[in-house]
């Protein structure tokens, strides 16, 4: 309960100006990166990793939650307006709220995705504050076979949830668990993979690949798709007027989504955020699943039903909540956002586990309450202010865009450590992550694989040499067993159940 | 039509990594350990272990490519390689003139390059080197003076 009212505490960092300030900005540009096709929250924060190397932890944190908070909800402004999704989280929104759009009511639309983000994204920042010192009291029980067993479980699940494409999947989370051997060994003073250099005995930072994999691939990946009339807006959709009171939903419309849709799918999607992988995508589409199962109203679905857009919007923004315990608690992210606020807290050298909430609670409380104050003010409030602008985003040339982007994540690179060759080592990355990418290779597994390598080895050779080399140990604990039915259960769920019956939409 | 479907980058790049895995599999047999005891797993054996699971999934990968045929992922959107190639050969152009010419210079050079690429105002001559300038300025004010970044200046001239 003490952990509790010291998490709460977190909201009097924000009375910091500075704080605050990173807070707003974040916000605006997890907004705009959201609300833009093609760019994501992951993008800007991605862009901001070098950055955080300049600033204090708090505010670092502080902004990257509320680009995550923003990016969730503003997928669903495009998705709407011009029925592209902004993010992959906004897909469901696109099917009812162009329609919606369509019937002139695109306002009204924005309006439900913008309550509906309000009170999921509060809702799952308020589970985060209040499950965190019961998820780090469990985190303890856990010894060093069952984290091995928790580890592949998080690996395991990250490459048969992405994509489907499981050998592609395997090979991309490799790649990164090769990438991360290079540098001194994990428990004895020895270097590996140097091929007799002195500056890789350090390893590789995270900072080049998350640069490499999520804005300088971007940049090669629009260069290879550039079509002149990208991103012109059709003239009835620019010259739309928009007023700010159609952005308030009326009251009967919301009585008529009902109470239950918000908060059951604001808890789906903060559970579909503790699972490894999973991600916003996911939390929408399933949250639109059940809703559309038990909805009055079936008939509207695709027809512009604001209970479906309430259902995944609700459900993606809270999944950020859920995103951010298993990263803060094992080191395992949720998804490629909060794999890099692990780096942030990593280059800070904070390291995940209970002992954080014990011991630097006050570092990280401020971004929960930067989580639940962007959910419950900054949503309506941009919405409000910005609103009747927000269709006008796509209109920004791209030539522009991307250029200021590679300017961004070049120079960026270059003032994390100020050596050109990290800038090097970025632009070798992306050109590796724009490969992949057009071959159809996550990228997001490959970081994974990287940031959970490590661990994974860790763990492994621990259990293994407190067992006297006896594998049998992964068996006889029952925490690590646990989690090994658990991975064998998953992959028959989703290998062989949804061979049956499709779940991905 | 035979060397096309083995020439593409489908299976070409798996094979890439394969020659990769080698050597990586190569420099792991290379790691000697001086100070792990005889039950210890060795810093070489979880290298090795992954190496071979890389063998194991790219000739998954390599016999679903030739089993599948040339796909979509090879012609993706009908996009030219040549914008992507510029790109990159106006990035490294950048990186290798960062220092020598200062920051400034080099990045207005560098962001001209790619509205070229881009197809960003390039008829409009005044516009374009506004445009380029301004996110030369931009990004100086955010790193030097908001962030407090110190970086390379034209030679001659203090940053």
């Amino acid at each position: 309960m003490d952990t509790f009212f010291i998490l709460l505490g977190g909201f009097g960092a924000l009375a910091d100006w500075t704080v605050l300030g990173f807070m707003v900005g974040g916000f605006l540009i997890g907004t705009f990166f959201g609300a833009m096709p093609g760019l994501t929250s992951v993008l800007a924060i991605a862009l901001l990793l070098p950055i955080t190397y300049t600033i204090d932890v708090v505010p670092a944190l502080v902004m990257c939650a509320s680009i995550f908070m923003a990016g969730m909800y503003s997928g669903s402004i495009t998705a709407t307006t011009i029925n592209i999704p902004g993010a992959p989280s906004s897909v469901m929104t696109a099917i009812e709220g162009h329609q919606l759009m369509k019937k002139g009511s695109g306002a009204n639309a924005l309006g439900h995705a913008a309550l509906a983000s309000m009170i999921g994204g509060s809702i799952g920042a308020v589970l985060l504050m209040a499950f965190m010192p019961i998820a780090a009291q469990i985190s303890l029980l856990i010894r060093t076979p069952g984290k091995f067993s928790l580890v592949l479980f998080a690996l395991v699940v990250i490459i048969i949830v992405d994509r489907g494409a499981i050998a592609k999947g395997v090979v991309a989370t490799l790649l990164g668990v090769m990438f991360a051997t290079v540098g001194i060994d994990v428990l004895l003073p020895i270097p590996r993979f140097n091929f007799g250099t002195e500056t890789l005995v350090q390893g590789i930072d995270i900072m080049p690949i998350v640069i490499g994999a999520f804005a300088i691939s971007e940049v090669l990946i629009q260069a290879q798709n550039w079509r002149a009339s990208s991103g012109v807006v059709d003239a009835e959709t620019k010259d739309m007027k928009i007023r700010r009171r159609d952005f308030i939903p009326p009251l009967s419309e919301i009585r008529r989504i009902g109470f239950v849709t918000y908060v059951k799918s604001a808890f789906i999607g903060y559970g579909i955020g503790i699972l490894p992988g999973a991600g916003g995508s996911m939390a929408a589409f399933v949250s639109y699943a059940t809703a559309r199962g038990a909805s009055r109203y079936p008939e509207e679905y695709g027809n512009g039903s604001r209970e479906g857009i309430a259902a995944a919007e609700s459900a993606n923004n809270s999944m950020c909540g859920g995103a951010f315990v298993p990263m803060l608690m094992f080191g395992i992210p949720g998804d490629p956002t909060t794999a890099i606020v692990l780096g942030v807290l990593v280059i800070n050298g904070l390291q995940p586990g209970p002992r954080l909430l014990e011991n630097q609670a006050d570092l990280i409380a401020p971004m929960f309450a930067s989580l639940f104050l962007s959910a419950l003010v900054l949503i309506p409030l941009t919405l409000f202010l910005f609103g009747p602008y927000f269709v006008r985003i796509v209109s920004i040339p791209k030539g522009l865009l991307y250029s200021a982007i590679a300017v961004v994540a070049l120079v960026g690179s270059y003032v994390a450590t100020y050596s050109v060759f990290q800038m090097s080592l970025a632009v070798g990355f992306g050109l590796l992550a724009y490969v992949m990418r057009r071959q159809n290779y996550s990228t997001v597994s490959m970081l994974l694989g990287f940031i959970l390598g490590p661990d994974l080895e860790q763990y492994l050779r621990r259990s293994l040499s407190l067992s006297d080399g006896n594998p049998m140990v992964f068996l006889t604990n029952l925490d690590s067993l646990f989690f090994l039915t658990l991975t064998a259960l998953f992959v028959y769920m989703i290998l062989f159940r949804t061979r049956k019956k499709p779940i991905v939409p | 039509m035979t060397v096309n479907r083995f020439l593409r980058a489908g299976i070409l790049f798996p094979l890439v990594l394969i020659i990769v895995t080698t050597i990586y599999l190569g420099a792991a047999l290379g790691i000697e350990s001086q100070f792990s005891s005889p039950e210890e797993i060795s810093p070489r054996a979880i290298p090795m272990l992954t190496a071979w699971l890389m063998y194991l999934a790219l000739l998954v990968v390599l016999f679903q490519e030739l089993r599948s045929g040339p796909g979509d992922a090879d012609q993706p959107d009908g996009g030219s390689f040549l914008r992507p190639a510029l790109v990159l050969v106006a990035t490294a152009a950048y990186i290798l003139l960062f220092r020598p010419l200062g920051y400034s210079l080099s990045t207005v050079l560098f962001v001209g390059a790619l509205f070229i690429v881009f197809g960003f105002e390039t008829h409009r001559p005044l516009r374009f080197a506004l445009y380029a300038i301004a996110v030369t300025a931009t990004f100086y004010g955010l790193f030097a003076f908001v962030f407090g970044v110190r970086l390379p200046a034209i030679p001659g001239f203090v940053s």
